[in-house]
């Protein structure tokens, strides 16, 4: 029994990762620009493509591919600030309508480029077998825990320590106040949300091998992503970091007590009861006092 | 004068797709994408008054369209009542299940509501996956039979071909869509469009906000599920796929494109979103791709859709826009 | 007689700021009273506590007599409070006349339901004289079939001041109502808010910076300062007294 708990946690951490590395990006935006992404789940699928194209046309080279996916993400994430979500600003509903159409366009145009089956990646981290006493991982799973882990250390750097990192904390605590101190807040918004795409795009491509390359693959990690967020608080980075792990890995253990199948209603039923009881989450701001 | 020359109009609409399987009776093929466009065409008015109208963003509305489909389902294979009945008791248990979800949900702020319903829409869809001796399962429930005949001396409705079924559901339709309008032009539907517009100001003349929200969200959860009885019935086979999240966002899809908040932008969006795409045979992927992007196009560009364009033209060619108008 | 609107201990705080300390309002009779105090004194949150827009951590408000601060917004609305916003709040997609209609529809969920399946346009129609007589008081009657958003800023402040009148409240709470109001109009708006109080015998509670609008139209002035009511009295009094001054310019 304990192995098999030691087994799904381990599982958990890696999955939760995955999950940290949308939460992430997806929390960055939220924050810094009161957006629900909800095409978050499709960039994150699209990494995994780009990456998959980038290892196999272009270098054979894992880590290449990967650097190259973030990049293509991020070139995409760009174009869609500028051209979709900066003149929809204001408008919440709207902002919505058209990220349900990039999930069309998206996962469709992935369908229709590539085929409806899923991809492989086959690659040596993932062929690579640990041991750990008598269980057994892929080295991808350390992999992903271990680049992860570097991420959001970089991150929280980058976010705490740079001029840069530091402007994007200032416009998600008050985007008003930090124009007025001389902020251009269109280019913070931009760059929260190019980095927010890479960081989607990693998550796809450290993913891909293990699980295989889909159109819906990015579909549950938006949910579970979304989860983390609320979960961990809403503008709150190290609430995404927590929330993700969190759910990772109670899903990964609730597989030892509840049939698969329902895995992923245990994480919305989480979901809604945190809305329900706690909505502003672990780490985020209540707002009281509305009647 | 403005409201009769609007009612005209919406009743020789009417008139003429009642006519079509009179007036062109050889085509089946049309006569079945007009068939299932209404039957996209009726939840799409259920989130037309819970989006259009209140201002409420539902991301798993056809959720609400699977518990009436199932019960409608289930009481027609098993012979337990017929059509109406079946229909109705769907309507009821997809409106329960409104009422229970919007009750703890609807005090929550905007985004947390929206996010809210996507999880509610991904639940009863795992449930209804995953429900086996209740829903079958991923197979879901097949051989729904038809309604019986409705034998009126001079006529007889077989609605087990289409011509019976398409006039059956546009009588569906019709009766939604009186609904709709009835809410829509009483001071109901005005506390409504207040809400959209100011909750603060709707507030503070008087208006029970969250009881106003509750109502017009177990209502339109209602309409869902009389459109998943009606879709199921006329496919014969209730399936899970049929109310995943995709199907969900393609409803949002219908009303935005319909134009949210004009009495007959569902059905615009619902012929444009299921017959078009039939008559110029483009792939399906393809036709999604283009969907998508017309999506983003009107969020960016038209966001009051087909109908608020045709309005916007109508007042620009001098006439008052009148027939689509949202209330007035 | 109870007083028409009392209020005891009232105290709201967000985070570490009370915008509201301990205020002890009394309005024993109709009236126009104003309320007046430097920026930040606690005016608006003063008000969206008594109309329960915000809830108070501690105190008693009582409408002519009865304990109201537990009740909810709109059901202060429907036993007589009337407000308007600070930054004027209409309905900008309707009609100036479906603004004031609005305003007169009886809102109770069950009522309007009912109103729904019997289309009963009768209270409407009974109402319609009168949203045309309140729309001509301010020179809008030609504005009647026009949405709001079409109206100049000025002319919003007058709309949704006759669209709270069409309501027949027992208060009626204005914030701010002479901010961003031409000049030329400023006498107007002062005539037809004298007219009001002549007319219907309510409470008038107004919150202004613009001292010589509210000064020569309230007969009882109630300064606040940090949350807490300074002093008041009659307009004469307030502007003589010291502490007042000094909370002013200090």
């Amino acid at each position: 029994m304990l192995t098999a708990l030691l087994e799904q946690i381990v599982n958990g951490t890696m999955i939760g990762c995955i999950y940290v590395l949308v939460a992430l990006g997806m929390v960055l935006i939220f924050g810094v620009m009161q957006v629900l992404n909800f095409a978050h789940g499709v960039l994150f699928m699209a990494g995994g493509y780009v990456c998959h194209f980038a290892f196999f046309k272009l270098t054979g080279s894992y880590p290449a591919a990967i650097a190259l996916s973030m990049l293509a993400l991020a070139a995409l994430g760009l174009v869609l600030e500028r051209a979709v979500f900066r003149p929809l600003r204001d408008n919440i509903q709207m902002q919505i309508v058209a990220s349900l159409g990039l999930i069309l366009v998206i996962q469709n145009g992935v369908v229709a480029l590539w085929g409806p089956n899923a991809l492989q990646m086959r690659v040596p981290t993932a062929e690579t077998i640990v041991r750990l006493g008598s269980l057994s991982f892929t080295a991808q799973h350390f992999v992903i825990i271990g680049t992860v882990a570097v991420t959001i250390v970089i991150l929280q750097l980058f976010l705490v320590r740079s001029r840069l990192g530091t402007a994007i904390r200032a416009t998600s605590q008050n985007a008003d106040a930090a124009r007025v101190v001389g902020i251009d807040t269109n280019r913070i918004f931009l760059i929260t949300f190019t980095i927010g795409s890479a960081l989607a795009a990693l998550g796809g491509a450290l993913l891909g091998p293990l699980f295989l390359i889909f159109p819906q693959m990015g579909d549950l990690p938006l949910l579970k992503a979304l989860t983390a967020i609320v979960l961990g608080g809403m503008g709150s980075v190290p609430g995404a970091v927590i929330g993700g792990l969190a759910i990772g890995i109670v899903e990964s253990v609730s597989t030892l007590f509840i049939p698969t199948d329902f895995r992923d209603t245990v994480v919305f039923g989480l979901l809604i009861l945190v809305l329900l009881f706690r909505p502003w989450g672990l780490f985020g701001v209540r707002v009281r006092g509305e009647a | 004068m403005r409201p009769l020359l609007a009612s005209t109009g919406v009743l020789g609409l009417f008139a003429a797709l009642y006519l079509v399987p009179v007036v062109a009776p050889g085509q089946l093929y049309a006569l079945h994408i007009l068939t299932l466009a209404l039957c996209y065409a009726v939840p799409a008015i259920g989130l037309n008054l819970l989006f259009g109208y209140t201002g409420l963003v539902s991301l798993g509305h056809m959720g609400f369209a699977g518990v009436g489909a199932y019960a409608t389902a289930l009481l027609m294979k098993n012979g337990i009542v017929g059509f109406a009945p079946a229909l109705l008791a769907g309507a009821v248990a997809a409106g329960a299940v409104g009422l229970l979800v919007g009750v703890p949900c609807l005090r929550l702020r905007s985004h947390f509501f929206i996010i809210v319903t996507l999880a509610v829409g991904v639940i009863l869809y795992t449930l209804f996956n995953n429900l086996d001796a209740l829903t079958g399962g991923a197979e879901g429930l097949p051989g729904i039979p038809r309604p019986q005949p409705l034998d009126l001396g001079f006529i007889v409705f077989d609605f087990r071909r289409p011509q019976g079924f398409y006039w059956l559901a546009l009588t569906v339709f019709a009766a939604t869509f009186v609904v709709q309008w009835m809410i829509v032009r009483s001071d109901f539907g005005r506390s409504l469009a207040a809400i959209r517009q100011d909750e603060t100001i709707a507030a503070a003349r008087g208006v029970d906000v969250f009881a106003h929200k509750l109502a017009v969200f177990t209502i339109s959860a209602a309409i869902a599920g009389i459109g998943g009885g009606l879709k199921v019935t006329f496919l014969r086979a209730a399936a899970p796929l049929s109310f995943e999240l995709l199907e969900s966002i393609n409803l949002v899809m219908i009303v935005i494109l319909g134009g949210a908040g004009y009495l007959l932008g569902p059905l615009v969006g619902a012929v444009l979103f299921i017959a078009i795409p039939e008559v110029l045979r483009i792939a399906n992927e393809l036709r999604l791709v283009i969907f998508g992007v017309v999506l983003v196009l009107l969020a960016l560009y038209a966001p009051r859709g087909v109908c608020g364009l045709l309005a916007a033209l109508r007042r620009r060619l001098g006439s008052k826009g009148f027939a689509h108008a949202r209330h007035s | 007689m109870p007083a028409i609107l009392e209020t005891a201990g009232l105290r709201k705080a967000f985070g570490g700021i009370v915008a509201v300390d301990n205020v002890a309002l009394s309005i024993p009779e109709p009236g126009i009273y104003g309320l007046i105090g430097p920026n930040g004194a606690g005016k608006t949150t003063l008000f969206d506590v008594i109309c329960g827009r915000q809830l108070p951590d501690r105190g008693t408000i009582r409408f002519e007599g009865q304990p109201i601060e537990t009740l909810r917004v709109h059901q202060r609305a429907r036993l007589g409070f009337s407000r308007t916003f600070q930054e004027c709040r209409v309905l900008v997609e309707e009609t100036c006349l479906d603004n004031v209609l609005f305003a007169a529809q009886d809102k109770r969920l069950g009522s309007e339901l009912i109103q729904c399946t019997t289309r009963n346009a009768h209270a409407r129609q009974a109402a319609m004289a009168e949203a045309r007589r309140l729309l001509a008081l301010v020179n809008l009657e030609s504005y009647a079939d026009a949405p709001a958003a079409s109206l100049s800023y000025g002319q919003r402040r007058l709309l949704e001041i006759v669209s709270v009148l069409i309501a027949r409240p027992k208060i009626l709470l204005l914030d701010e109502p002479a901010s961003g109001v031409n000049p030329t109009l400023l006498n107007t708006l002062r005539d037809f808010l004298r007219r009001i109080y002549d007319e219907r015998r309510i409470v008038l509670l107004i919150v202004e910076h613009n001292m010589e609008f509210i000064m020569s139209l309230a007969s009882h002035i109630v300064v606040m300062h940090q949350g807490q009511i300074l002093a008041q009295g009659a307009p004469a009094e307030v502007r003589a007294d010291a502490r007042v001054i000094e909370a002013y310019l200090g």
